[in-house]
Formats: structure tokens, C-alpha cells, sequence
């Protein structure tokens, strides 16, 4: 027992002594870095002194260039690390570095609590960001204004694929997708049950199908899913319905609709009846239960962003061939497809980063490169990994864009991704309480879902909880 | 009379078992779905069972997330953490039970009242302070907040109060200097509640999840706990379950080998015999 | 003072560090949280100063008294849960007739040795409505499957369940060490008076167990009131199961209004004390502390 103490003791101090050396090592480690980051910042400094035509042949210094991203923006690294392979030329001892947020809001907390503390040098170059987080990094400074950049560029990418990503009529946001709202489906179950799916074009005809499915499966296949938690109103909401319905969370002062407005109540209406009637499949989106359903052949069609594609692929890949896309159905009386979804790219407003410029070169590369970026897509798709059609629309012209796909049975995902954009609606506007807005309205549709309370109560709840939670919306 | 001991011996023994098994089949299950094939159902009665063996999934993980960095850096705060911990909660503990000084009791009570006061609640502006301090992305800044904790004092506390006072006092007239009476006669008495303190803070330190992911901004700096939570959350992520399976069973084997360790180094065993009074 | 503070110096040197990092990494943010507390502020913009309108619309809003009610709910059923079995398994591995004492003691401690997030992981594959293993025993003996996460009446359920699987084995191990003090000549005496066994639990072992007690009450207490992790990851529809912290952390770092969530830290500390002042008070009025 005696020795058995003994060695006890020694092994606490050994790593005594090992764990204050290790941390101090590391302490040394930031404190060279710190000084390495002051060391650059001057050489910039001195960089930009010389004179400015000489800026496209300037070399970035030595060092790292932080990427924030959420997803799986690992894939991204290996398209990063090519363009560096690229232009060693003018960024020979550059390297990207992305680090992984979970959502979002992380990705915003992170920047807005780094600019808080005043240690700009712990800032990311960039970081992805959805429109609610771009528009608080740009009403407080924090992001670029590209309307400069962008503005020549514009007549080359998608549609509106900036809108979103504009505060005060500047564009903040580079635009890195514009993803529409699809129809998935599985042919199989309307082979088995003699139904055609080409039908499904308006939102009745597509709860019509619905029925007939319910009825000759016995109630086994339901029409689609629905999420007991916030994603329910993300995806049939704010992403599905509500802009298709012409619904409307704030009227045009900001005082809040949401339980009065005739659109809003038409979406909402909507998907009461797909409740009302059994049609939805209740199951937490992403999650293993879901695509066990989705094996079982208990869901029929997903109405839900192309970004799906990704999960189908990798979560049921033996489901291959199985699965179809076509247009998100449009209601009958107002005839617009789904709202396209954009995912921006925002370069960061910090004076003493020395790699702005090749964030900026970054993202035009990745745009336009129709070359490199088909590799990368290569490459990514044989290891079933997320990737989103190109906006730039010289790109979306190459063959690449309209190969078939195994997956799909032949039929060619990335033509459908690219048709689902034609006659889109328009997104809900985003306001600075639109994130408020959201759990508020969630929190209500989510007791619906639960069976709680009816649509009905539920849309005076979100009209109450949103008067007396936030008010008014600055709508500008 | 002896029917009825044996009676009750059964019943004893049926119930520990109960429990037992309800303590080890959740840790066992994910076992299992942790060598699933990613394209395995893990549903219902089929997840317990694995219809198709699959050592990749580690492999695949890997390559999501920086895992050797990750785990030294849940190694070092650990160790830092638990060592630090046991130092000055032991001595704060000494001081408290073997000293009669001016505001003793006041002292004390204050301490344990600091239990009730939540330091998440706090969080934002200790961010700022931490960042002050230079310690955001740092290890420290997970060690030192939480060097002494009001309970791991009074634990400490309580068990020193059962050290004879005559000891202290002989290493006193012996010309022992206070710390060394603390060094030489106290800690060595008080070496049972030392390792079970030492599981305990283990326990906690890697298990810890909120303040690293407060304070470590940065995927080099995470802590594994920190990186392996980003697996099922991150949206848009999708991760095949027994690859998270795979990571959350790879997060807890370290700590159980620790704690069975500690458990077969004592004799009666840590979790036995540690409070007195 | 100063010759208090000499001639004292080694007890006052061996506490002082506690009192220095409370003060630092504690006192110091949670008073700046009352302070942020009294403004509007989005970690981006200039805080406003708001007076006590954070404050005001807390009370008028619903979510904040949903989530007040869960985390009481969780702090009373989880205790009563957590204390009893505690008693329970504390019972059984200091019994005389067992033999084989270090495996269950080993065994029945590994819940606390795992990780929260691991675990939530597991609990919800096992609660899930529509594949999860418990739905599929219940239905294979002929019950209907229930909604234990998706349905707003069930959905505390997992989250007390997960809470009290993971802390039981620590308070087990406290009252272990209570019950292992307890002189044996007090149960002699007892058997020899002729009582059994349920009368010596409440004659003898309840009231030796007083002190270890009341520590599992108040550590409970602190605990549960702050419960964070199995609530997140096993969060159900709308409010239904959404605890306080976890409604400060949402209003925090998810939509961003930092005075908000400042406001609901606040109140949560002062239940927090309310609570535990309580509970001393009803200590002194037994006599004891």
C-alpha cells in the first residue's frame, strides 16, 4: 500500500511539472504569434505605402487566413488549398484555415464577442453568414460594403442572388449559393401505387396526391414530414409556404400581420390541413428516425430546399435511384414557386488583416473558375459531400451542369437545382427582430404541431407574443 | 430465521443487479452503435445488435475533426484542472479545519453560500475579464476560474476535521512550519479523499463542455468535448450516427479508464469511505 | 487588524486564493450581469440604458414563466427521485449481507463518469417516438407508442430521466460515506429492542444521515436550478421542456439580446438564494446547521 502511495504521489507531480510546462510552452507559442501578427500588420502597412498599381503583384505575407463556416466546410478546404497551389505566386507561405461553427449564430457570436474584447487579431478573414447575422455585422461596421466589387459583376450570376445580402442599399453579402425550394420524391411509391407524380404541380393537386397515397398504402406512406421542432417553421414557413402564399410576418411600417394578414393565413391554412388530415409523417428532420422512414418507404416527397440533396445522398445512399426532383408546387390562385435561399460570403471590416484582398480573389475564383470548380465538384460528389450549383450563369452553361445523376436515376439533379430557381417568390424581407421574430413564431407553430393548441390559437398567440415581445420591426 | 437472511440476500442482490444493468446499458449500447456500418439502421430492436461490423468509423472521424490536438488539449486542462484543484482546495481545506482565526465561521458560511451563486449567469463579462487577462484560446482559462471550488474546500474540510489535532501539534513542536505541517502530516492522512477528489474533478474537467466552448475560439484549441459537440449540431452537417456514436464512446473510455484505475489502485475502492462527518 | 492579520497569516494565506478567484472570475462578471441587465445591448451596437424594462417584460412574458415552472419541476421531481434511490442503493452496498461490494459500487458509479452530451446522444435514439427502443418494447408488451420528446406533455420526462441517471451515483456515493460512519452499536441496540428493519431506516439511519443530507439538498438545489445540457439536447416542442438557463442562453447567444438574457441570470440567482435561505431556515428551525 506504502509503495502503491508512493508511486501515487510521483505520478502527481511528474504531471504537475508536465501539465505547467505544456501550458507555458503554449502561452509562448500565442505570445510569439502576437508579436508575428504585430510584425505583419507593419509590414503591411508599409506594403500599402508603396505605390498602388504595384497592389496585384503585392505578396501576402507568411501566415494564416481564417475562414469561418459551418456545414461540413471541410470539403471547401480541399478547393482553398488548390487556389493557394495556384497563386504561390503572389501568396507563396499562405494557408487557409477554416474553422468550424455550428450555426450561424455562432458564427456570429464569435465575431461580435472577438470584436468586443478589441483583439482584432483573433478576427477571421471571412466567415459564411446568413442574412439576419450580415445584417448585424453590417449595422455595426463590422463587415466590408463590396458594392464596388460586386456591382461589375452583377450581369454575370444568378438573378438576385446579392438582394439579401444588401443593408441601406450597399451590398455586404458575395453571394456563395442561390439554392431553391424543390419537390423530392420517391418514384418508386408512385410506381407501386400506379400514381403520377408529374401531377404535383400546385400545392392542392400535390395534398390531393397526399390523400390518394394515405388511402391505397392503407396509411402507411404519408405525403411528407414534419419537423416537431424549429425547423418546421423554417421549412414550410419562412422557407416554404409563407413566401409562396404572399404571407408576411410585419407590414410595410414594421407593426406586426402575422395572425391577420390574408397570405400569412392562406400558408398556415395550408399546412393545417396537411396536419389535419394525417399527411405528415412527424419525425425530426436530420435525424436517424427519419431516414428509416424514408427506407421503409413511410414518406413519399419532400418539399424542402435543394440542400437535401446532400442528405439523401449521404445518410440513405442504398435508396439510390430511388428518388426524383422536380419544381416546388405552386399554390393555384398565386403561381410562384419557392423562395431561393442564398448563403453569403462577408469579408470582414478589419484594417490589420493582410489577406482582404485574397479573400476577395478567393471568392471570384470560386465563382467564376468554371475549371476549378468542376474539379472540386468532382471530387466532392464521388465522396457523397454537399456542394451547390454555381450563381455565375456562365458556368450553369457548361455541360458539367446538366450531367445526369445516379442518384436521381439518371434524371440530372443539378438542371432540376437549376430550373427550381425559374419564377421564384420573393423571400420574407429580413429585419434586425427577424431572429427574435422566429423563436417567437416557432415556439407557437411547434405547441401546434404538438397538438397543443389549434392554428388558429396559435397564429393570435404569435400575433400577441410578437406585439408584446418586440413591437415593431425596423423595416427599411 | 436463516431462510429469511437468505431471502433478503436475493433481494439485495436482484436489486443491485437492476441497477446495475440499468447503469451500464445505455454506455453498452452506444458501444455497439459505434461499430455499426454507417448505412446500419440504428432503430428500435435492430440497434441493438450489429448486423454488419464496421472498425472505419474512427478512421472517418478523424478526418472530421483535428483529433489529436483536441485530445491533448482535453488532456492538459484535465491534468492542469484536477492537479491545481486538489492543491488548493486541500490547503483551503487545512486552513479552514485546523485554524481558529478571526472570521473562521463568517468566512466559511460566505463560502458555502458562493455555491448558490451560478458563474454561467456571469458569462459575457467574465469573457471580457478573461480576455483582459490575455487568456481567451488558452488553456488557462478553463484551469485557473476554478482552481478552488467552495465545494471541493469544504469536502476537504470535512475530511481534515477528522485528523487528530494532537498531530498538528506534535509536527508543531517539532519546529515544522505550517505548510510543511500541511505537506507532511496533513495530506498524506487525508490521501482517500484526495483520489476520490481526483476522479470527481477528472470527471468534471473533461467532461466540461459550456466554458470551453466560451472561451476557446478556435478548432486548434478546442477541447475534444467542444469539437465532438459541433458533430451532431452543426446544421447543415450530417454526420452518419455511428460516427458520432464512434466519437462519443471514444469521449468517455478515457475518463471510465481512469476512474476503473483509481477504483483498483485503492483498496476499498474511491467512491467508498471518501466523506467523513 | 493588521497584527490579526500577522500572526494569523498561514490560515489566511491558505483560504485567500479562494476568495481572490470568486472575486475575480464571480463576483466581479455577475455584478456586471446586473449591470448589463438594465440596458438594451446586441454585443454589437452601444448598450442602451433601459432601466427596469428588461425586468418588465420578463414577467409579462409566458416562455420566461414556462421555463421557470420546468426548471421547478425538474429541481423537485429529480430531487425526490435523486434522494431516494440515492437512500436506496446507499442501503443496499453498505449491507452486511453483501459480499461483493467494490463491483456494484464500481458499476453504479459509471453513469456520473459519462459525459452529458454522450449520453443526451443515446437517450434521445432511446426516447425517439417513432424508432426509438423504448417506444418499441412498450409497443411489443401492447402499448401505444408515446411521444416522449416530440409531444409537449411527455417531454420532461427523458430530461429527469437523464438528469437523474447521471447524479444519482454521486449522491450514492456521499450518503454511502454518511452510512458508513454510523456506528453499528446503534443498530445493535435497535435489533436488540426488536426493531426491524424499516424502523431502524427511519429510527436510526434517517436521522445520523441529517448532515449528509441536508449537504445533497443544497448541492441539489444548486444543481438543478442551473440544469443546462440535457434540456438542450433533448429539447421538445415550443416550451414544453426549455429550463431557465437554457432560456437565458437562447435569449443570449441565439437572438442576441444580451440585456434580456442578463435580466433572466439575474432572477435565476436570486430564486437560487430565496431557495437555499429557505431551506437553511428550515434547518435552524430543527436545531442544527
Amino acid at each position: 500500500m506504502k509503495k502503491s502511495q508512493r508511486l501515487l504521489s510521483m505520478l502527481i507531480s511528474t504531471a504537475l511539472i508536465l501539465t505547467v510546462a505544456a501550458c507555458n510552452s503554449k502561452k509562448d507559442d500565442t505570445d510569439k504569434s502576437e508579436q508575428q501578427a504585430e510584425q505583419k500588420a507593419e509590414d503591411n502597412k508599409g506594403a500599402e505605402a508603396a505605390p498602388a498599381v504595384e497592389v496585384e503583384k503585392t505578396l501576402f505575407p507568411k501566415g494564416t487566413m481564417t475562414i469561418y463556416g459551418y456545414g461540413n466546410p471541410q470539403y471547401l478546404q480541399y478547393y482553398y488549398d488548390d487556389f493557394l497551389e495556384r497563386h504561390r505566386d503572389i501568396a507563396p507561405e499562405v494557408e487557409i484555415k477554416i474553422v468550424q461553427a455550428k450555426n450561424a449564430q455562432d458564427a456570429r457570436e464569435k465575431i461580435s464577442m472577438t470584436y468586443l474584447s478589441g483583439a482584432l487579431k483573433d478576427l477571421p478573414t471571412c466567415t459564411y453568414i446568413d442574412p439576419v447575422g450580415l445584417k448585424d455585422l453590417a449595422n455595426g461596421d463590422m463587415i466590408l460594403d463590396m458594392t464596388d466589387f460586386l456591382t461589375p459583376l452583377l450581369p454575370k450570376m444568378v438573378e438576385g442572388a446579392t438582394v439579401d445580402g444588401m443593408v441601406d442599399g450597399k451590398m455586404y453579402g458575395l453571394p456563395e449559393s442561390v439554392r431553391p425550394q424543390l419537390l423530392f420524391y420517391n418514384k418508386s411509391i408512385f410506381d407501386e401505387y400506379g400514381i403520377d407524380p408529374s401531377q404535383m404541380t400546385t400545392i392542392e393537386k400535390w395534398i390531393e396526391v397526399g390523400r390518394e397515397l394515405k388511402e391505397k398504402s392503407g396509411g402507411k406512406t404519408y405525403l411528407s414530414y414534419i419537423d416537431p421542432g424549429k425547423n418546421a417553421w423554417r421549412y414550410y414557413g419562412r422557407r416554404g409556404l409563407m413566401p409562396q402564399a404572399n404571407g408576411r410576418i410585419w407590414d410595410d411600417e414594421g407593426k406586426v400581420v402575422m395572425g391577420t394578414d390574408p397570405g400569412t393565413k392562406k400558408a398556415m391554412e395550408t399546412l393545417d390541413t396537411l396536419m389535419k388530415e394525417d399527411l405528415l409523417f412527424k419525425s425530426t428532420i436530420f435525424e436517424p428516425p427519419l431516414y428509416d422512414a424514408c427506407r421503409k418507404h413511410q414518406v413519399a416527397t419532400f418539399y424542402i430546399g435543394a440542400f437535401w440533396d446532400e442528405f439523401l445522398r449521404k445518410n440513405v445512399p442504398e435508396m439510390a435511384g430511388e428518388w426524383r426532383v422536380m419544381n416546388a408546387p405552386v399554390f393555384e390562385k398565386e403561381q410562384q414557386g419557392g423562395a431561393p435561399v442564398t448563403g453569403y460570403f462577408v469579408i470582414l471590416n478589419n484594417p490589420d488583416d493582410p489577406y482582404t484582398e485574397l479573400a476577395k480573389m478567393l471568392w471570384e475564383d470560386f465563382t467564376f473558375n468554371t475549371e476549378q470548380r468542376t474539379k472540386w465538384v468532382k471530387r466532392v460528389d464521388s465522396e457523397n459531400g454537399p456542394y451547390a450549383n454555381p450563381i455565375s450563369l456562365e458556368m450553369l452553361d457548361d455541360a458539367f451542369w446538366k450531367e445526369p445523376s445516379d442518384y436521381y436515376g439518371g434524371q440530372s439533379f443539378r438542371t432540376a437545382e437549376a430550373q427550381g430557381l425559374q419564377n421564384p417568390s420573393k423571400n420574407l424581407p429580413v429585419t434586425a427582430q427577424d431572429a427574435e421574430a422566429d423563436v417567437i413564431i416557432s415556439a407557437e407553430l411547434e405547441a401546434y404541431v404538438a397538438g397543443n393548441q389549434t392554428m388558429e390559437e396559435a397564429l393570435q398567440n404569435m400575433q400577441k407574443n410578437l406585439e408584446g415581445k418586440i413591437g415593431q420591426s425596423e423595416v427599411k | 430465521m436463516n431462510s429469511k437472511r437468505r431471502l433478503s440476500k436475493i433481494f439485495i442482490h436482484a436489486a443491485l443487479c437492476l441497477v446495475s444493468i440499468v447503469c451500464l446499458f445505455p454506455i453498452v449500447w452506444m458501444c455497439i452503435i459505434a461499430f455499426k456500418d454507417p448505412s446500419e439502421s440504428v432503430s428500435g430492436f435492430s440497434s441493438l445488435l450489429i448486423h454488419q461490423f464496421s472498425s472505419q468509423n474512427i478512421s472517418r472521424l478523424m478526418a472530421l475533426i483535428p483529433f489529436g490536438t483536441n485530445f491533448k488539449n482535453s488532456i492538459l486542462s484535465t491534468l492542469g484542472g484536477t492537479i491545481t484543484t486538489l492543491f488548493f482546495c486541500s490547503l483551503a481545506g487545512f486552513g479552514f479545519a485546523k485554524y481558529r482565526f478571526p472570521g473562521r465561521n463568517g468566512l466559511f458560511y460566505f463560502l458555502i453560500a458562493t455555491m448558490l451563486v451560478p458563474p454561467e449567469v456571469g458569462s459575457v463579462p467574465l469573457f471580457l475579464i478573461m480576455k483582459k487577462l490575455g487568456l481567451i484560446n488558452s488553456l488557462w482559462s478553463l484551469i485557473i476560474p476554478r482552481m478552488t471550488t467552495a465545494v471541493g474546500i469544504f469536502y476537504m474540510r470535512q475530511y481534515i476535521l477528522g485528523v487528530p489535532d494532537s498531530l498538528v501539534e506534535a509536527a508543531r513542536i517539532d519546529g515544522c512550519n505550517e505548510f510543511k505541517i500541511y505537506y507532511r502530516i496533513v495530506l498524506p492522512i487525508i490521501k482517500p479523499a484526495i483520489a476520490s477528489w481526483t476522479v470527481l474533478t477528472v470527471v468534471a474537467r473533461w467532461n466540461d463542455f459550456f466554458w470551453p466552448l466560451l472561451f476557446l475560439r478556435n478548432q486548434e484549441n478546442y477541447t475534444l468535448m467542444v469539437s465532438l459537440s459541433m458533430l451532431p449540431f452543426s446544421e447543415g452537417m450530417s454526420t452518419p450516427w455511428p460516427v458520432i456514436m464512434c466519437g462519443t464512446m471514444i469521449i468517455t473510455l478515457p475518463v471510465i479508464i481512469v476512474y476503473l484505475t483509481m477504483q483498483l489502485f485503492f483498496k476499498e475502492g474511491i467512491t467508498e469511505g471518501a466523506v467523513k462527518g | 487588524m493588521i497584527q490579526a492579520l500577522k500572526r494569523y497569516k498561514w490560515p489566511y494565506l491558505f483560504i485567500m486564493p479562494f476568495f481572490l478567484l470568486f472575486l475575480i472570475f464571480q463576483l466581479i462578471p455577475n455584478i456586471f450581469t446586473v449591470v448589463i441587465s438594465l440596458t438594451k445591448w446586441n454585443a454589437i451596437a452601444k448598450p442602451q440604458y433601459v432601466g427596469l424594462k428588461n425586468y418588465q417584460l420578463l414577467f409579462c412574458d409566458q416562455m420566461f414563466w414556462d421555463a421557470t415552472w420546468n426548471t421547478f419541476i425538474y429541481w423537485l421531481i429529480s430531487g425526490i427521485i435523486i434522494i431516494v434511490l440515492a437512500l436506496f442503493i446507499g442501503s443496499l452496498l453498505t449491507s452486511k449481507q453483501l459480499k461483493i461490494k467494490k463491483i456494484y459500487s464500481t458499476i453504479t458509479f459509471l453513469p456520473n463518469v459519462c459525459a452529458v452530451i454522450s449520453m443526451a446522444i443515446i437517450f434521445k435514439l432511446f426516447f425517439d417516438t417513432n424508432e426509438g427502443l423504448f417506444n418499441s418494447i412498450l409497443v411489443s408488451v401492447g402499448i401505444p407508442k408515446q411521444e416522449w420528446i416530440t409531444g409537449a406533455s411527455l417531454s420532461k420526462i427523458p430530461v429527469i430521466f437523464l438528469y437523474s441517471w447521471r447524479n444519482i451515483p454521486w449522491y450514492t456515493m456521499i450518503i454511502v460515506s454518511g452510512l458508513l460512519n454510523i456506528s453499528p452499536d446503534f443498530y445493535e441496540a435497535a435489533h436488540v429492542d426488536g426493531a426491524n428493519t424499516v424502523q431502524q431506516f427511519f429510527k436510526i439511519t434517517l436521522p445520523s444521515l441529517s448532515n449528509v443530507l441536508f449537504f445533497c439538498f443544497i448541492t441539489l438545489t444548486s444543481d438543478a436550478w442551473k440544469i443546462f445540457n440535457e434540456s438542450y439536447m433533448l429539447k421538445g416542442p415550443s416550451t414544453s421542456n426549455i429550463s431557465l438557463f437554457q432560456y437565458m442562453y437562447d435569449s443570449g447567444f441565439t437572438i442576441f439580446k444580451m440585456g434580456y438574457a442578463s435580466a433572466i441570470g439575474v432572477v435565476l440567482t436570486v430564486i437560487l438564494l430565496v431557495v437555499s435561505i429557505v431551506q437553511f431556515i428550515i434547518r435552524k428551525r430543527q436545531g442544527e446547521v
